[in-house]
C-alpha cells in the first residue's frame, strides 16, 4: 500500500483500513486514450479541451523532444506536450481526434496532447486497484492509481509528477 | 506598535501611496520656496495640509510616531501661518522640515518593507521642532506685539494658558451641539461638576455669566477648560455624557506628553494634541483648507477617511493610482480582443461574399480597437518627471554638504516611460547625480573660473524620446575625467587587459563602469566605495537599457542611459524562416539587404562572411541555427539583415522579412523556464495578429552563442 504514492488513495485507504468497499464518489476523471491504453486525468486539474492548434516550436537544443512548442490558448502562452512521446510510444501524425487537454496546477499550465478524448467518469472506492510495485512497472510513477472498470482497466495520472519530473520522463526514453 | 491592526493591511498601500505623494509635493514645494526665500501664503496653508492629511492618516493606520511628527510639523507651519511675512530668518525651518520629510520618508519604506513594523524613536528630531517652534512664536510674540496684536487672541490665551500648566493638567475644549442655545448656561453648568470631581485652574470665556459675547465664542471656540484630577479620562467621560455635548478635544495633556517626549516635558508648551478628535465642528472654520477636516475625522470611520483621501487625490490630481496587476490584465485582453477581431474579420467563411455594411463596421471596430490598444499602453507610460524632480533634493542636500555652488537643469521631463523602468531608474539616476556633485564639479571656484567657466556650476538631466528608445543625460561641467589617472588606478587595481598605450580615450573612460572601481582618493559620505557605478551599469542593463559615458577633460562629464520606452512592447521585424516567424528589435537592425552569391566570403571551415563597406561580418544561417528545416538555403533566394549590438555584429540569414510590428513581449511560460532558452537566443515570445506566436530573438544572447 504504501507504494502508490497516490495521496487521495492513501488517504482513503488509512481512512477506511479494512478497505470497506464504498460507492461514495471520491472525484470525476477525464480519460483519454494513447493508442488502445486508456488513461485518466482527475477533473479538478483540468482547464479545458481543445483541438490541435499551431503550435510554435521552441527551437532550443535542450527542450526535450516530447515538448512539442508553444500554443496560444486566448493570449496566454502555453507549452504542450505529446503525451503519447513523453510515454516512450511512437508519434503519430495528428487527426481530427487528436485533442489537447489543458491542465493546471499551481499556476503552471500544460497543455497535454493525446490521440482521443473519451468521456468523464466517477471514481469509486470500490475500483481503485493498488499499482503494484515491481521494478520496470510504473517506475516513474507517472500512474496514480489503477482504475478497475466494467469496460477495462484505467490508468489515473499523476499531473504533478508529469508537470515538475521532466527528469522522470527521460528516464523512461 | 509591533503589529498592524487587522482590517488595516488592505489599507496600508493607499496610505503609503498618500504619504509618499505628499511628500514629495513638500519637498518640491520647499525646493521652490528655498530659492525665494519666502513663503506665500498658499504654500504656508499647502504645506500644513499635507502636514495634517499625513497626521490624520498617520493616526488612523495607528502610527502613532509619525503622527507626532507630523503634529509637530503642523505646529510649526500653524506658528508660521499666524505671522505671515514676519519671519526674519527661516532658513532653519528648511533644514528642520527636510530633516523631518527624509525621517517620515526613511518610516514609511520601513513600513513598505517590513511586516514586523516597530516603531522608531524620533525625539531628537521632535524636540528639535519644538525649539524652532519656540524660536518661532518668541519672534511672532514680538511681531505680535508690534503690530499691537489683539488682545485675546484666542490662540495665543490658549498658547499662555498652556505654558503655566503644572504636571497632571489636562485641557479640554467642548463643543456643543449646534443650536442648542445658552451655550454659556450649559458651560457654566458643565464647570461646576468638572469642579466637583477635579481641580480646575483655568477656563476660556473666563466670564460665562456677564458677557454678552460669551455665547458666540462659545459657539465659535468651543469652550476650554483646565483641569487636573486624579484619573483624567473620568472627566472627560463624565463631558462626553454630559447634555448637549456635540464633542470634545484634547487641547493639551501634559501627563500625555510626558510618555511621548519624555525629555521635553516642559519644553513643548503648546501642543493641542487632539488625539482624541471623534468629532470637531469647528475644525473647517480653523484651517481654511477644507481638506483637513477629513484628516481630522480620523479615527471614528477609517473606511470613510480613506475615500475622502482618495477623493481629495482625485479632485486634486485627476489622478488614481491602480494596481500593475490590473492593468497587465487589462492589457492582454485588449490583445485578446485584437486577435478576435482579426479572426471575424478575415474569417474564411466570409471569403468570396459582398458584405458592404459588414466591411464598413469591421473597419470602424478596427480603428476603436486601434484606439482602445493606444489607450492601454499609454496608460502605463509615466512621465520621467518623478525621478527627475527628486534629483533636485539631492543636489540641494549636497550642495550643502560639498559646499559647492551648483544648479540643476531639467530638460525633457515630460518624456514618458514605462512604469517599471521609471521606478527602476530611480537609484541609478541618484547615483549619476551624487557623481557628477562629487566628482565632477571641482572643489574650489578659482579653478573654475581660470578655465572660464562660470562660478556656478551646472548639472544637467535631460531626456529625449527617440525611436523607441528614451536617452537620459546625466552630464556636468566640471573637471572632466582624467584618463591618465584613470589608467594608473586601473592599471594598480590590475584592471587592464592589454598593454596601457592600446588603450583609447574613449575605452578608458568606459572604465569607471567597471566593478571595484573609484579614483576619488577620499571616500566621502556620497560616493567612493568604488561600488557605485557598476552597480549602476548593472541596474540599468537589467531594465535593458545601455550606460556610457563621455567625457573632456576639465570641460565635464556626460553619462548616456540608452533605456527601452517599454519592457513590455518593442518594435520588431518580423522574419519569417519556413515555417516559423521570427521578431528582432528594430533597435539592433542596422540594415537589410539581398546579396549575390559572388559576394560571400567563405573562410577555411563552413564559416560564411560578408564585407560590406569595408568590414566584414559572420553570417548567421538562422535556419541553421535553430534547427529549422528551410528549403531556402541559397543566399539568393532569402535576406541577410545586419544586426548589431554592444559593438558586436552579425549577418543574419532568413528566408524574407514579414514587416515591422509593434509585440508585446511576452515570457516564456514557467513550465519550460528549467531549459535555458535565454541562451539560445531567444528572449521571448509574442502573439501576432493572426494568434499564432512568433519567437523574439536577443541579439546580444545569439552572438553570443554563435
Amino acid at each position: 500500500m504504501a507504494n502508490t504514492g497516490g495521496s487521495l488513495f492513501a488517504q482513503k485507504s488509512t481512512d477506511n483500513s479494512a478497505r470497506i468497499e464504498k460507492e461514495e464518489e471520491i472525484t470525476k476523471a477525464l480519460t483519454f486514450a494513447i493508442g488502445e491504453q486508456v488513461y485518466g486525468i482527475e477533473i479538478p486539474y483540468v482547464v479545458e479541451i481543445l483541438g490541435v492548434p499551431k503550435i510554435t516550436r521552441v527551437p532550443c537544443m535542450e527542450v526535450p523532444y516530447f515538448i512539442k512548442g508553444i500554443i496560444n490558448v486566448r493570449s496566454k502562452v502555453v507549452p504542450v506536450v505529446d503525451v503519447r512521446s513523453c510515454f516512450g510510444k511512437e508519434e503519430v501524425e495528428y487527426n481530427e481526434k487528436t485533442c489537447t487537454i489543458i491542465v493546471a496546477m499551481n499556476d503552471i499550465t500544460v497543455g497535454l496532447i493525446v490521440d482521443e478524448v473519451l468521456e468523464v467518469l466517477s471514481v469509486m472506492q470500490k475500483n481503485i486497484a493498488t499499482t503494484p510495485d515491481l521494478n520496470n512497472v510504473n517506475e516513474n510513477k507517472f500512474i496514480e492509481y489503477i482504475l478497475e472498470m466494467n469496460d477495462g482497466i484505467k490508468l489515473i495520472l499523476d499531473i504533478k509528477k508529469i508537470i515538475f519530473d521532466h527528469d522522470m520522463m527521460f528516464s523512461l526514453q | 506598535m509591533s503589529k498592524l491592526e487587522s482590517g488595516m493591511e488592505s489599507m496600508i498601500d493607499m496610505y503609503l501611496f498618500e504619504s509618499n505623494t505628499l511628500l514629495e509635493q513638500l519637498d518640491e514645494i520647499l525646493l521652490r520656496t528655498e530659492e525665494a526665500q519666502t513663503f506665500t501664503d498658499d504654500d504656508i496653508n499647502e504645506i500644513f495640509r499635507i502636514m495634517h492629511t499625513i497626521k490624520g492618516s498617520s493616526a488612523m493606520m495607528g502610527f502613532d510616531d509619525l503622527q507626532l511628527l507630523a503634529h509637530k510639523g503642523e505646529e510649526l507651519f500653524f506658528i508660521i501661518r499666524e505671522a505671515p511675512g514676519k519671519l526674519e530668518d527661516v532658513s532653519f525651518i528648511y533644514d528642520l522640515v527636510f530633516r523631518m520629510s527624509d525621517l517620515f520618508k526613511a518610516e514609511i519604506e520601513l513600513i513598505q518593507n517590513s511586516d514586523e513594523y516597530t516603531a522608531t524613536d524620533f525625539s531628537d528630531t521632535l524636540a528639535d521642532l519644538d525649539k524652532g517652534a519656540a524660536m518661532l512664536t518668541e519672534s511672532e510674540h514680538s511681531a505680535a506685539a508690534a503690530a499691537s496684536h489683539p488682545v485675546g487672541d484666542y490662540n495665543t490665551v490658549e498658547q499662555q494658558n498652556a505654558e503655566y500648566l503644572g504636571e497632571g493638567f489636562m485641557t479640554v475644549r467642548i463643543f456643543f451641539q449646534e443650536g442648542c442655545k445658552m451655550e454659556n448656561l450649559r458651560s457654566f453648568m458643565l464647570l461646576n461638576k468638572i469642579r466637583e470631581e477635579a481641580d480646575v485652574k483655568d477656563f476660556n470665556p473666563v466670564d460665562l455669566e456677564g458677557d454678552p459675547n460669551a455665547c458666540d465664542a462659545i459657539v465659535e471656540n468651543g469652550f476650554t477648560v483646565t483641569f487636573k484630577a486624579d484619573d483624567n479620562d473620568e472627566i472627560l467621560k463624565l463631558i462626553e455624557s454630559a447634555i448637549n455635548v456635540e464633542g470634545y478635544e484634547i487641547v493639551h495633556d501634559s501627563s500625555a506628553d510626558k510618555q511621548e517626549v519624555s525629555d521635553d516635558a516642559h519644553d513643548d508648551a503648546h501642543d493641542d494634541h487632539d488625539k482624541d478628535a471623534e468629532h470637531a465642528p469647528d475644525t473647517t472654520a480653523k484651517t481654511p483648507h477644507p481638506d483637513s477636516s477629513s484628516a481630522l475625522a480620523a479615527p471614528a470611520t477609517p473606511t470613510a477617511n480613506t475615500n475622502q483621501a482618495a477623493a481629495h487625490l482625485a479632485g486634486k490630481q485627476s489622478i488614481i493610482s491602480v494596481n500593475l496587476a490590473k492593468l497587465d490584465q487589462l492589457h492582454d485582453i485588449v490583445g485578446e480582443i485584437i486577435t478576435t477581431e482579426s479572426m471575424v474579420i478575415s474569417n474564411p467563411e466570409l471569403e468570396g461574399l459582398k458584405l458592404e455594411s459588414f466591411l464598413k463596421s469591421a473597419r470602424e471596430l478596427k480603428k476603436l480597437t486601434d484606439e482602445l490598444q493606444d489607450t492601454v499602453m499609454s496608460i502605463r507610460m509615466v512621465p520621467l518627471a518623478g525621478p527627475f524632480q527628486k534629483m533636485n533634493r539631492i543636489v540641494r542636500d549636497m550642495k550643502m554638504k560639498l559646499g559647492k555652488d551648483a544648479e540643476l537643469k531639467i530638460e525633457g521631463e515630460s518624456t514618458e516611460v514605462d512604469k517599471t523602468i521609471v521606478d527602476s531608474l530611480n537609484d541609478p539616476l541618484m547615483h549619476l547625480v551624487r557623481n557628477c556633485m562629487d566628482h565632477g564639479i571641482e572643489t574650489s571656484v578659482e579653478e573654475r573660473i581660470e578655465r572660464g567657466k562660470p562660478a556656478k556650476a551646472t548639472v544637467t538631466l535631460s531626456a529625449v524620446s527617440s525611436s523607441g528608445e528614451v536617452v537620459i543625460t546625466v552630464s556636468d561641467d566640471g573637471k572632466g575625467i582624467d584618463t591618465e589617472k584613470v589608467l594608473r588606478k586601473a592599471e594598480s587595481n590590475g584592471l587592464l587587459m592589454k598593454p596601457a598605450s592600446e588603450y583609447t580615450e574613449r575605452e578608458i573612460q568606459q572604465m569607471i563602469l567597471m566593478p571595484g572601481f573609484s579614483t576619488n582618493d577620499v571616500v566621502t559620505e556620497f560616493s567612493g566605495r568604488g561600488v557605485g557605478m557598476d552597480v549602476v551599469r548593472d541596474n540599468i542593463e537589467k531594465c535593458g537599457g545601455t550606460l556610457t559615458v563621455e567625457s573632456k577633460h576639465g570641460f565635464g562629464t556626460t553619462f548616456n542611459i540608452k533605456i527601452p520606452l517599454t519592457l513590455a512592447i518593442i518594435q520588431g521585424m518580423e522574419v519569417k524562416v519556413h515555417d516559423t516567424v521570427f521578431a528582432i528589435p528594430i533597435s539592433t537592425i542596422r540594415q537589410s539587404f539581398k546579396v549575390q552569391n559572388s559576394e560571400i566570403i567563405k573562410d577555411t571551415q563552413r564559416g560564411e562572411m560578408i564585407m560590406i563597406r569595408g568590414e566584414c561580418y559572420p553570417i548567421m544561417r538562422l535556419h541553421e541555427k535553430f534547427a529549422i528545416p528551410s528549403d531556402i538555403t541559397d543566399f539568393e533566394d532569402g535576406i541577410l539583415l545586419l544586426v548589431e549590438t554592444d559593438a558586436k555584429s552579425v549577418c543574419l540569414f532568413a528566408d524574407k522579412l514579414i514587416g515591422e510590428q509593434q509585440v508585446v513581449v511576452k515570457p516564456f511560460p514557467a513550465y519550460l523556464s528549467r531549459y535555458n532558452i535565454k541562451a539560445a537566443g531567444l528572449s521571448g515570445c509574442t502573439i501576432m495578429g493572426d494568434g499564432s506566436i512568433s519567437l523574439i530573438i536577443d541579439v546580444a544572447n545569439l552572438i553570443e552563442a554563435y
